[in-house]
C-alpha cells in the first residue's frame, strides 16, 4: 500500500493522462508514427548498407589491391605478364558482370574466378573449397550458387539455371553449392554465382579480357606497385580495393542523407503534435497546478512530474513506433532498393537487417524529441505564478500580450534562417537547419496572424451564419492559447506537403520538358542493363546493322556508354554519334561559342551540371581521363543540363572515343524514321527483325519518354510514401488538438445548450469553428509550404545534387493542402459536437 | 469592547511576541495605464492559537493578504514576518518550501486535486513535507476519520458533494500540522446548513490541535466563532467591535 502512495504527484498526473485517453492515445500515436518513419528509413538505408558491404567483401575477398584497366576491362595478358614477369604470386584474375536469373526474378551478380589463383583471396571460390576443376573448367556454362540460394530456387547440383545477361539468354548448369556456415556468409553470398573466367567472357563478350586483377599487396607497397606499374598498358592503374566502396558511399550520400531528411520532417511534425499535446495538457490542467502550487509543491516539482509525463508518452510512443518501423521497413527497403537499382549499382536486399544502433538511435530521437517538444510547455506550467495560474482568463490576456513579441521573434528566426543560407559553402546540413528556423519562426508568427485572420472572417461568417457563425469565430481568439498551438501544428504538417509536393512537382517538370528535348529520334534501341539509369550493356553488332537497314530507317545514332577512371575518380563517360540532331538534344547551360563544330575532332568534351557541381569544375578546366592511350587531357568546353544521373556524366563525341579507346561497342541506338514513316508501324517491323537476337528494348519516343518518366517516378515512391507519412502524422495531430480543444469546452457548451442552444446549433458552432481553424491553418500553409519548396529546391535539391530546376507550383497541390487542412479540422469537430449534442447539459454543468 | 473568544488584543497592540506579524505591507496592481493599491501601508499582528476573521467586500484585498501570509504572492514593500521569517525577504522556492511545512489553506471551491481520491488528497501534503513511516498514512485516515469521512476515502472528488469535498479541504489543511490554517471563504460555495457544519468542524478541529488560523469572509455571522475580528477597508486594517457588529 506504501508504494502505491509513494508519489502522489506522479500518481495525479498518471491519472490525469488515464482520464484524457483520447489525447493520451493520439499523442502516442503521434510520436510513434514519427519514430517509424525515422527508423523505416534508417533500417532501410542500413540494410541496403549492409548488404551492399556484404556483397563487396564477399567479392573483394582479401585481396588489398586492384588492377583496373580502362573503360571497365583489362587485357588478359596482363594477368599472365604479371605472374610470370613480375612474379606476383598473390593475384588473381576476376571478371565481374550482372545477370537477370530468370526462376528468381532478380539480378545476381557474376563472379568470374580462376580457382587456382583463389586460394589467399576468396575461401568460397577457391580450390580448396571443394570445386571440382575439371567440372568448373569444362568448356561449357557452368557455375555454383550457394546452398541457401539453391533452396530458395528450388534447384540442386547438376540442374540448369536460364539466366540472361544484356538482353541474351544463357544456359548454365550448377555444378555445385557453396557451403555456408554462418548468417554472414549467407548473406553475402545470397545475390552471387560464382563461374569460371572462360564462362564469365562468354557470358559478357569479354574474350581476352579482364574486369580486374585482385592482388594482396604488403603493407608497405610502393615498390612492388612501381614493378606492377612497368608491365601495365596505358590507362591501366593499381588502385585500393577499398576505393570501390568508397566510391559507392559517396554516390548514394546525397540520396540516403535527403530520405533521413525527410523522415526527420515527420518527426519534426511529430514534435510539434507533442508540444501541442503538452501545452494542451498544461493549459487544461492550470487550476490543478495552481492548487498543487499552493499547497506547497515547487515548481521544480511540477517541471518534473511534467516531464516525466513526456517521458511517459515519450517512451511508449517510441516503443509502438520502433515496432511499427521495422514492419513499414520491410515495405520501404525494397523501395529503397528499387531506387539504388535505377539510379546508382545494382543492389539485391532480400531482407531488413535491424541493427542495435538504429533501435538505439530511434530511442533516443524519439524520446529526445518528446522532451525538447514537453520541456517549453513543462517549463511554462511550473513558471506561472500561483495567484494568477487559478484564473484561465489571466493566461488568455498573458498571450494575448505576447502575440507581438511572439511574431517579432518569429521574424528574427526567419531572418536568422535566410543568414544560414547565405554562410558561404553551406552544405545540405545547414540547409535542413535553415529551413528548421524559417518553421519555427513562422510557427511564431501564426498567433498575430489568427488575430488578424479573425477580423476578415468574423464578418463573413457572421452573414452566412449569424450570432453562432461570429461567436465561433470570436471563440478562436478568446481561446488563443490552445487554438493557436492547434493551428500551428496542423500549418507545419500541411506546408510539409505541400513543400515536399512542389518539390516532387517541379523536379517532374523539368524532367520530362527535359526528356522533350533529350529524344528528338523516333525510335531508340537499348539491351536490358542492370541499372535502370545506366546504358552499361552492349548491342550486338549484327543486330545493330540488321536494324539500321531496316525500311524506313532514314538515319541513326548511337550512344556508348562506359566508367572510366579521371582525375576525379571513376566517372560514366558517354560517347556520341547523333550527328546535327546533337544540338537540338543536348540543352547547354554553359559553352564556349564554338563547342559543336570542334567537338567532333578535338580533345574537348561537355559535362552535366551535376558532374561540374559534384566535382567542382567548370568552363576551360581540364579534365585527365585514363584512356588506351594512357592518360589524356580533355577540355570542358560545355555544360550541359542533365536529369538522368545524379552522380554526373562526361560526354565526348563518338570520333573523339574511338581515337582514345580501343573500343567499338554500341550501348543504344537512336532511329530517325523517313519523312511519311510511321513510327509505331515502323516500331513494330523492328521488333519483328530483332525477334530471335539478342533481346533489346525497342521503344518509340513516346514509349521511352513513358518509360523514362515511369522510373523517375518509381525513385520518388520513397519521398511520396514519406509525404503521405507525414500527412498522417499531421492529420492524427490537428484530430488530437481540435478534438481535445472542444472536449474540453464541454462546460461551456453546457453552458450554450442550458440557454437554450438545439443540439443542431451546437454542431454547427461546434465545426463552424473547427472548420474556420481548418480554413486559418489551410491558407497559412500555403505560404509556409512554398518557402519550404523554394529551400528544397533552390538549396536542398542543389547542394545535394546541383540540378537546376524549374520552380513550378501547381494549384492542385495547393487546394490539396487547405482542402486536407479543412477535412481534418471538421473530422475533428464531429466526434465532440455529437457529444455534446447527446449530452445532458446539467452532468457536464455540474461542478468537479 | 473587541469582539472575543479568549484573550482579545488590538490589531496594533501584539508587536513584540506576535506569531504573524505584518508591518508598512503595500501591495497594489497595475490595471492597464493605473495602479490600483489594494494594500495600503497594512499592520497587522496574531498570537499563537488566535482565531480571525477577516472580514472585507468583494475585492477588498483579502485574497491577497491571504496569499502574502502564505508565500503565493510577495508584498510591494513592508514586512511579513511569521514565527521570525521574514517571507517577503525569502525567494519563490523558499517561500513554497516554507508553505509547504507551515501553511494549511482552505479554499471557496475546495481546490481539490481531481485526479486523487479523498484519502491521497489529505496524504499530499504529508508526502510534500516528506512525513517518514506509516505515520503519515494513519495521520490522513485519522483526519479524514475527524471530519466524518472515513469510509470515503477511495471516493474521487467528483463523487462527493460541496460539503464533503470541503471537509476534505480540512482534513488536508490540518493533517500536515501546519502552525497556520488560511481559509479563503470556506461556506462561500455552500448553503447555510453545510456552511455552518463545516465551520463548526472547522473550529473543533483548529482549537483541539491547537492551530492559529485566518478566516477571511464576507459573512458576519462567522463572526461569533472568532478570537478577534478585523475588517479590511480602504486598503488598511480595522478592529471590529461587538457594537460594531451590533450597530
Amino acid at each position: 500500500m506504501r508504494s502505491q502512495y509513494s508519489n502522489l504527484l506522479w500518481l495525479s498526473s498518471f491519472r490525469f493522462l488515464l482520464k484524457h485517453p483520447w489525447h493520451f492515445g493520439l499523442s502516442i500515436l503521434g510520436i510513434a508514427l514519427g519514430v517509424a518513419v525515422v527508423i523505416s528509413i534508417d533500417l532501410s538505408n542500413s540494410s541496403a548498407e549492409k548488404a551492399f558491404e556484404l556483397s563487396t567483401e564477399a567479392v573483394t575477398g582479401k585481396a588489398t589491391h586492384q588492377i583496373r584497366g580502362v573503360a571497365g576491362d583489362l587485357g588478359e595478358k596482363v594477368y599472365r605478364k604479371l605472374r610470370i614477369k613480375a612474379k606476383i604470386r598473390k593475384s588473381a584474375p576476376v571478371i565481374e558482370g550482372y545477370a537477370k536469373v530468370q526462376k528468381a526474378n532478380r539480378t545476381f551478380q557474376i563472379l568470374g574466378v580462376d580457382p587456382i589463383a583463389e586460394t589467399p583471396f576468396r575461401d568460397f571460390s577457391s580450390q580448396q573449397a571443394g570445386i571440382n576443376l575439371s567440372d568448373f573448367i569444362s568448356g561449357e556454362n557452368t557455375g555454383l550458387i550457394s546452398q541457401p540460394v539453391a533452396e530458395e530456387l528450388n534447384i540442386d547440383s547438376g540442374d540448369t539455371l536460364s539466366i540472361s545477361v544484356g538482353g541474351r539468354d544463357f544456359e548454365m548448369r550448377i555444378i555445385g553449392l557453396i557451403e555456408v556456415d554462418d548468417e554472414r556468409s549467407r548473406q553475402a553470398l545470397e545475390s552471387l554465382i560464382l563461374a569460371d573466367i572462360n564462362t564469365a567472357q562468354r557470358l559478357f563478350g569479354m574474350a581476352g579480357k579482364l574486369t580486374r586483377i585482385d592482388l594482396i599487396l604488403p603493407e608497405d607497397s610502393e615498390s612492388v606497385i612501381n614493378n606492377i606499374k612497368v608491365i601495365l598498358p596505358d590507362g591501366a592503374a593499381v588502385v585500393r580495393s577499398e576505393s570501390r566502396t568508397e566510391t559507392v558511399a559517396q554516390m548514394t550520400r546525397a540520396f540516403k542523407f535527403n530520405l533521413q531528411a525527410l523522415s526527420m520532417l515527420a518527426l519534426l511534425v511529430g514534435m510539434f503534435l507533442i508540444y501541442n499535446t503538452m501545452t494542451f495538457s498544461v493549459v487544461q490542467r492550470r487550476p490543478l497546478i495552481g492548487r498543487l502550487r499552493a499547497l506547497g509543491v515547487s515548481r521544480n516539482e511540477i517541471l518534473s512530474t511534467i516531464l516525466k509525463e513526456a517521458l511517459l508518452i515519450g517512451s511508449i510512443g517510441t516503443i509502438i513506433g520502433i515496432i511499427a518501423g521495422i514492419f513499414l521497413a520491410q515495405i520501404l527497403v525494397k523501395l529503397v532498393t528499387q531506387s539504388i537499382n535505377d539510379l546508382y549499382f545494382v543492389l539485391s536486399v532480400q531482407e531488413l537487417t535491424v541493427d542495435a544502433m538504429s533501435i538505439l538511435k530511434a530511442i533516443v530521437l524519439g524520446i529526445g524529441a518528446t522532451m525538447v517538444a514537453a520541456l517549453w510547455p513543462a517549463r511554462e506550467a511550473s513558471q506561472a505564478e500561483v495567484s494568477t495560474v487559478l484564473k484561465r482568463s489571466s493566461n488568455e490576456s498573458k498571450i494575448s500580450k505576447r502575440i507581438r513579441p511572439l511574431a517579432i521573434i518569429g521574424v528574427l528566426l526567419g531572418i536568422g534562417g535566410v543568414g544560414i543560407l547565405q554562410i558561404p559553402g553551406g552544405d545540405i546540413g545547414a540547409g535542413y537547419g535553415a529551413l528548421l528556423f524559417m518553421i519555427i519562426g513562422f510557427s511564431l508568427t501564426v498567433p498575430l496572424l489568427i488575430v488578424g485572420m479573425t477580423i476578415i472572417l468574423k464578418p463573413v461568417f457572421g452573414a452566412i451564419g449569424g450570432l453562432i457563425g461570429k461567436m465561433a469565430v470570436r471563440g478562436i481568439v478568446t481561446e488563443l492559447s490552445r487554438t493557436s498551438v492547434a493551428i500551428a501544428a496542423l500549418v507545419v504538417a500541411v506546408a510539409a506537403t505541400v513543400g515536399v509536393g512542389v518539390m516532387v512537382d517541379s523536379f517532374r517538370t523539368t524532367v520530362v520538358s527535359w526528356l522533350e528535348s533529350q529524344l528528338q529520334a523516333d525510335v531508340y534501341v537499348q539491351p536490358p542493363s542492370s541499372v535502370s539509369r545506366n546504358a552499361d550493356a552492349e548491342l550486338d553488332p549484327g543486330l545493330i546493322k540488321l536494324l539500321v537497314q531496316t525500311e524506313g530507317v532514314a538515319y541513326s545514332g548511337t550512344v556508348r556508354s562506359v566508367d572510366v577512371r579521371t582525375n576525379n575518380g571513376n566517372d560514366n563517360l558517354v560517347a556520341i554519334d547523333q550527328g546535327e540532331s546533337a544540338q537540338i538534344t543536348y540543352q547547354l547551360k554553359d559553352s564556349s561559342d564554338d563547342f559543336w563544330q570542334r567537338y567532333k575532332n578535338e580533345p574537348i568534351l561537355m559535362v552535366s551540371e551535376v558532374y561540374a557541381y559534384r566535382n567542382n569544375v567548370q568552363l576551360g578546366d581540364t579534365l585527365f581521363i585514363e584512356t588506351d592511350l594512357g592518360r589524356s587531357p580533355f577540355v570542358i568546353k560545355a555544360i550541359n543540363f542533365d536529369y538522368a544521373s545524379d552522380i554526373g556524366t562526361i560526354t565526348m563525341s563518338r570520333n573523339l572515343y574511338d581515337q582514345f579507346f580501343e573500343d567499338e561497342a554500341i550501348s543504344g541506338l537512336a532511329l530517325y524514321a523517313k519523312e511519311g514513316v510511321e513510327v509505331e508501324a515502323l516500331v513494330h517491323e523492328l521488333r519483328e527483325k530483332a525477334s530471335g537476337n539478342q533481346e533489346v528494348f525497342i521503344r518509340s519516343n513516346r514509349g521511352l519518354r513513358e518509360a523514362s518518366i515511369e522510373i523517375f517516378d518509381r525513385t520518388f515512391t520513397v519521398t511520396v510514401v514519406l509525404r503521405m507519412l507525414a500527412i498522417l502524422v499531421a492529420f492524427m495531430g490537428v484530430l488530437s488538438a481540435l478534438m481535445a480543444l472542444q472536449l474540453e469546452r464541454s462546460r461551456e457548451l453546457a453552458v450554450l445548450r442550458a440557454n437554450g442552444m438545439t443540439p443542431g446549433q451546437l454542431w454547427n458552432y461546434v465545426t463552424t469553428q473547427t472548420g474556420v481553424m481548418g480554413i486559418m491553418a489551410g491558407i497559412l500553409s500555403v505560404p509556409l509550404g512554398i518557402l519550404m519548396a523554394y529551400i528544397l529546391v533552390y538549396v536542398i535539391n542543389l547542394r545535394s545534387f546541383g540540378w537546376t530546376l524549374q520552380f513550378l507550383i501547381t494549384p492542385s497541390v495547393l487546394f490539396q493542402a487547405i482542402g486536407l487542412a479543412v477535412f481534418a479540422a471538421l473530422l475533428a469537430g464531429i466526434y465532440p459536437s455529437k457529444k455534446m449534442a447527446e449530452a445532458n447539459p446539467a452532468d457536464a454543468l455540474r461542478n468537479e | 469592547m473587541l469582539l472575543s473568544r479568549g484573550n482579545s488584543q488590538s490589531a496594533k497592540s501584539m508587536t513584540k511576541e506576535s506569531h504573524i506579524q505584518l508591518q508598512n505591507v503595500n501591495k497594489g496592481y497595475q490595471e492597464g495605464e493605473k495602479f490600483r493599491s489594494v494594500l495600503d501601508d497594512l499592520e497587522f499582528s496574531v498570537n499563537e492559537g488566535e482565531m480571525i476573521v477577516l472580514l472585507g467586500r468583494s475585492g477588498s484585498g483579502k485574497s491577497t493578504m491571504l496569499n502574502l501570509i502564505s508565500g503565493i504572492d510577495s508584498p510591494d514593500s513592508g514586512e511579513i514576518k511569521i514565527v521570525g521569517t521574514d517571507l517577503a525577504k525569502l525567494n519563490e522556492k523558499e517561500r513554497t518550501l516554507f508553505r509547504r511545512k507551515n501553511i494549511g489553506f482552505v479554499f471557496q471551491s475546495f481546490n481539490l486535486i481531481t485526479t486523487l481520491t479523498a484519502f491521497e488528497n489529505v496524504l499530499l501534503p504529508l508526502k510534500l513535507k516528506n512525513a517518514k513511516g506509516n505515520d503519515d498514512l494513519k495521520k490522513a485516515q485519522y483526519f479524514l476519520d475527524e471530519v466524518g469521512l472515513g469510509d470515503r476515502g477511495d471516493s474521487y472528488p467528483d463523487r462527493l458533494s460541496g460539503g464533503e469535498q470541503q471537509r476534505v479541504a480540512i482534513a488536508r489543511a490540518l493533517a500536515h500540522e501546519p502552525m497556520l490554517i488560511l481559509a479563503d471563504e470556506p461556506t462561500g460555495n455552500l448553503d447555510y446548513e453545510t456552511g455552518k457544519k463545516i465551520l463548526d468542524i472547522l473550529n473543533e478541529l483548529v482549537q483541539k490541535n491547537q492551530r492559529t488560523i485566518i478566516l477571511a469572509t464576507h459573512d458576519r455571522d462567522i463572526c461569533s466563532i472568532a478570537d478577534r475580528v478585523v475588517q479590511l477597508q480602504g486598503g488598511k486594517l480595522h478592529d471590529v467591535t461587538n457594537e460594531m457588529m451590533e450597530a
